[in-house]
């Protein structure tokens, strides 16, 4: 399965008079994991769902393996069933998991599968057996989000987005609605999916994970994406003033 | 539209006017301030009187209005209650609202954060005190919007007062159609007014609340 | 003072006459059920003429008591002539009513459920028609259930209000019963019995379904 690239050039977007990404340039390279940080408000998640358009840019251009996503031309929108095709291939964790409570796990995870991919029930069923399984949860495939922990109802989120068999994943800070000792088992599944190939844009708060697993790290605030390196030049070496303010925080908050 | 039918019958048309919105507000009032006497009650009474109360509340809104104004106005001088088409009315009226009100009423000392209570009593203050200043305040608060809500579902329960030949609105456009043969028209204008009517006092009484919620807040 | 045998033997007639009010209730409800998810449909939809359109009917509907929507239907169909059963006409009235109301049960429903369901459907790509119809109305469903046998309770106790246009339900009937009886305070507290009776199993229903449809 060949992972994606994607190139965002020049992206701008606005809430009213309000500037929320200011003239974004990144490259998101194949195979890779790259990890957005920054301050709240800084825009990470905005940058993150207008990859898949799930927020509208107001200009710029974000393509995914070449192809403009969202528009057809710059200004003229992309018809719906055109997005709905690209969104095929893209997978979207978010933090509040938008487990379907009315569906068992399995039910979740196969839904994607039936109606977006036309797949039968019991094919269906049985890749999200799969997906379940490859995420730790085969026990808990009959039970519904209700009866399950935060951290196992992320894992069948991600199992529901790779069932789809992606070739692009966004994490939207899949662990900041996690109790701490929850946190772990997420981001083990993530570091398995990082280690098989997959094209990962990660926002989120674990620095740890950033550190270690991320390929490139890009830190923003305000909108503006104020520098992109490797996990090194970022959290041992960082040129920018904000930089190292936002780092020196967090290390004040969070050792002990 | 024969304009001079108006003229004939406009004071008595204004009359019925008055006597609905008379209703409707002692109705509101009296329903309130029963119903916060048996929201204490329900809050603060031992549990016996609790199951009393709540028994009235369950028979009031499993039957229809207007069997209860039936009961009261023809039924209520077979033990003794002889009362006028408008006080049976307003009784009635009251009567009816009294468990919405009630209900209104638990739900928004529901939602005053107990831990605000839990710290006046920390401090010694007497129950009485703790209703006083931080309950009803902070309960009527929240319970604004659904009080105006629901007192404007009683302007439309008026029309049903007619039936017991109180001389409200509906009762003098019956009058007049029956006198003018105009039946359609008289209740398609009146349809039309009362439309007008709800929809003004729900606009005026959502603007009202915002305003005084604001004030309200504050103040406390 | 009250008459135990009166009270009883009201009991047969108006028991009787029950069937015109459950049925009443009971049609207007499915009327109003699905005239109601239409309207709704109208208030939610892009096109903006559709959406005023509906929202006057939501504010005509729920501004205009029943009692004079019975009045105006039932004298209308006179006038033009048509002669349909007064049960037809009522029935008709209090769906339309219903409807209205309805409309703002589903309403609420929807509006009610967190946005992120329908954005994770959606980041799969599944089609609009798919989500409304796998995710959107099957928990909107499942959520306006208390709000909906309040309605049908609401329906049974306005049900009692076309007894103005002649039909024999639980209300004239105990009006014909109090006239030959004379004795009005019996036979009205049973007519109020017998609604309470049908209300109390409607509430004992509702409850059991929340029970069994909690997610």
């Amino acid at each position: 399965m060949q992972a994606s690239a994607v190139e965002i050039r020049k992206v701008n977007k606005y809430y009213g008079p309000f500037h929320a990404l200011k003239d974004v340039d990144l490259s998101i390279p194949p195979g890779k994991v790259t990890c957005l940080i920054g301050p709240s408000g800084s825009g990470k998640s905005t940058l993150l769902r207008c990859i898949n358009f799930l927020e509208e840019y107001d200009s710029g251009e974000i393509r995914i393996d070449g192809q403009l996503i969202g528009y057809e031309t710059p200004g003229r929108k992309m018809s719906g069933r055109k997005l709905r095709e690209m969104r095929r291939s893209i997978g979207m964790v978010f933090q509040q998991f938008n487990l379907w409570p009315h569906m068992t796990a399995k039910e979740n995870v196969a839904e994607g599968l039936i109606r977006v991919r036309g797949l039968s029930k019991a094919e269906a069923e049985t890749r999200a057996a799969e997906a379940l399984t490859k995420v730790g949860l085969a026990d808990k495939m009959e039970n519904h989000p209700s009866r399950m922990s935060g951290g196992q109802q992320q894992r069948v989120a991600i199992a529901r987005a790779i069932a789809m068999e992606p070739r692009l994943m966004l994490f939207d800070e899949p662990t900041s609605a996690l109790d701490p000792e929850l946190v772990g088992e997420v981001l083990n599944v993530m570091k398995t999916l990082a280690s098989e190939g997959m094209t990962m844009v990660v926002v989120t708060h674990e620095m740890g994970f950033a550190a270690h697993v991320a390929d490139q790290v890009a830190f923003m605030e305000k909108g503006e994406l104020v520098a992109v390196d490797s996990p090194q030049g970022i959290f041992h070496a960082p040129k920018d003033q904000r930089i190292q303010n936002f780092l020196r925080t967090y290390h004040e908050r969070n050792s002990f | 539209m024969e304009w001079s039918i108006l003229e004939q019958y406009g004071p008595s048309l204004l009359r019925g006017f008055g006597v609905t919105v008379l209703c409707w507000i002692l109705g509101t009032i009296f329903g309130m301030a029963l119903g916060l006497v048996i929201a204490l009650v329900q809050r603060y009474a031992p549990r016996f009187v609790g199951w009393i109360v709540q028994a009235y509340i369950e028979v009031i809104r499993g039957t229809p209005f207007l069997v209860q104004l039936f009961v009261l106005y023809y039924g209520g001088p077979l033990i003794g209650l002889r009362l006028d088409a408008i006080p049976a009315g307003l009784l009635g009226l009251t009567l009816y609202g009294s468990p919405y009100f009630a209900e209104i009423f638990r739900a928004g000392f529901r939602a005053v954060p107990h831990g605000q209570i839990e710290a006046a009593r920390a401090i010694g203050m007497a129950e009485p005190t703790i209703v006083r200043r931080i309950l009803l305040p902070l309960g009527l608060v929240s319970s604004l919007p659904a009080l105006v809500n629901f007192s404007i579902i009683l302007t439309k329960e008026t029309v049903i007062l007619s039936i017991i030949t109180v001389p409200e609105l509906m009762y003098q456009v019956g009058r007049m159609s029956a006198e003018t043969y105009r039946y359609l028209e008289a209740n398609l204008v009146l349809a039309l007014f009362f439309w007008v009517l709800v929809e003004a006092i729900s606009r005026v009484g959502r603007r009202v609340e915002t305003r005084i919620t604001k004030h309200l807040i504050e103040r406390t | 003072m009250f008459s135990i045998p009166v009270f009883l033997d009201s009991f047969e007639p108006l028991i009787w006459a029950a069937r015109y009010t459950l049925l009443i209730s009971v049609l207007g409800i499915v009327l109003g059920l699905v005239i109601g998810t239409l309207i709704c449909a109208a208030r939610l939809s892009s096109n903006m003429v559709l959406r005023k359109l509906a929202a006057l009917w939501v504010s005509f509907f729920r501004g205009v008591p029943l009692l004079v929507q019975l009045l105006v239907f039932y004298y209308s169909l006179a006038v033009i002539g048509i002669d349909v059963p007064a049960t037809f006409a009522a029935v008709f009235t209090v769906g339309i009513c219903a409807s209205a109301y309805i409309s703002e049960i589903w309403r609420g429903a929807i509006a009610a459920l967190p946005k992120g369901q329908a954005e994770a459907a959606v980041a799969i790509g599944m089609k609009p028609s798919d989500v409304w119809t796998r995710i959107i109305l099957p928990q909107a469903v499942t959520i306006s259930l208390p709000a909906l046998i309040n309605e049908l309770i609401l329906l049974v106790k306005a049900s009692s209000l076309v007894s103005v246009v002649g039909i024999m339900e639980i209300t004239r009937a105990s009006q014909a019963q109090a006239a030959t009886t004379f004795r009005p305070l019996e036979v009205y507290i049973a007519a109020a019995c017998i609604y309470l009776i049908i209300n109390l199993c409607l509430s004992a229903l509702g409850r059991y379904l929340e029970h069994r449809t909690a997610i």
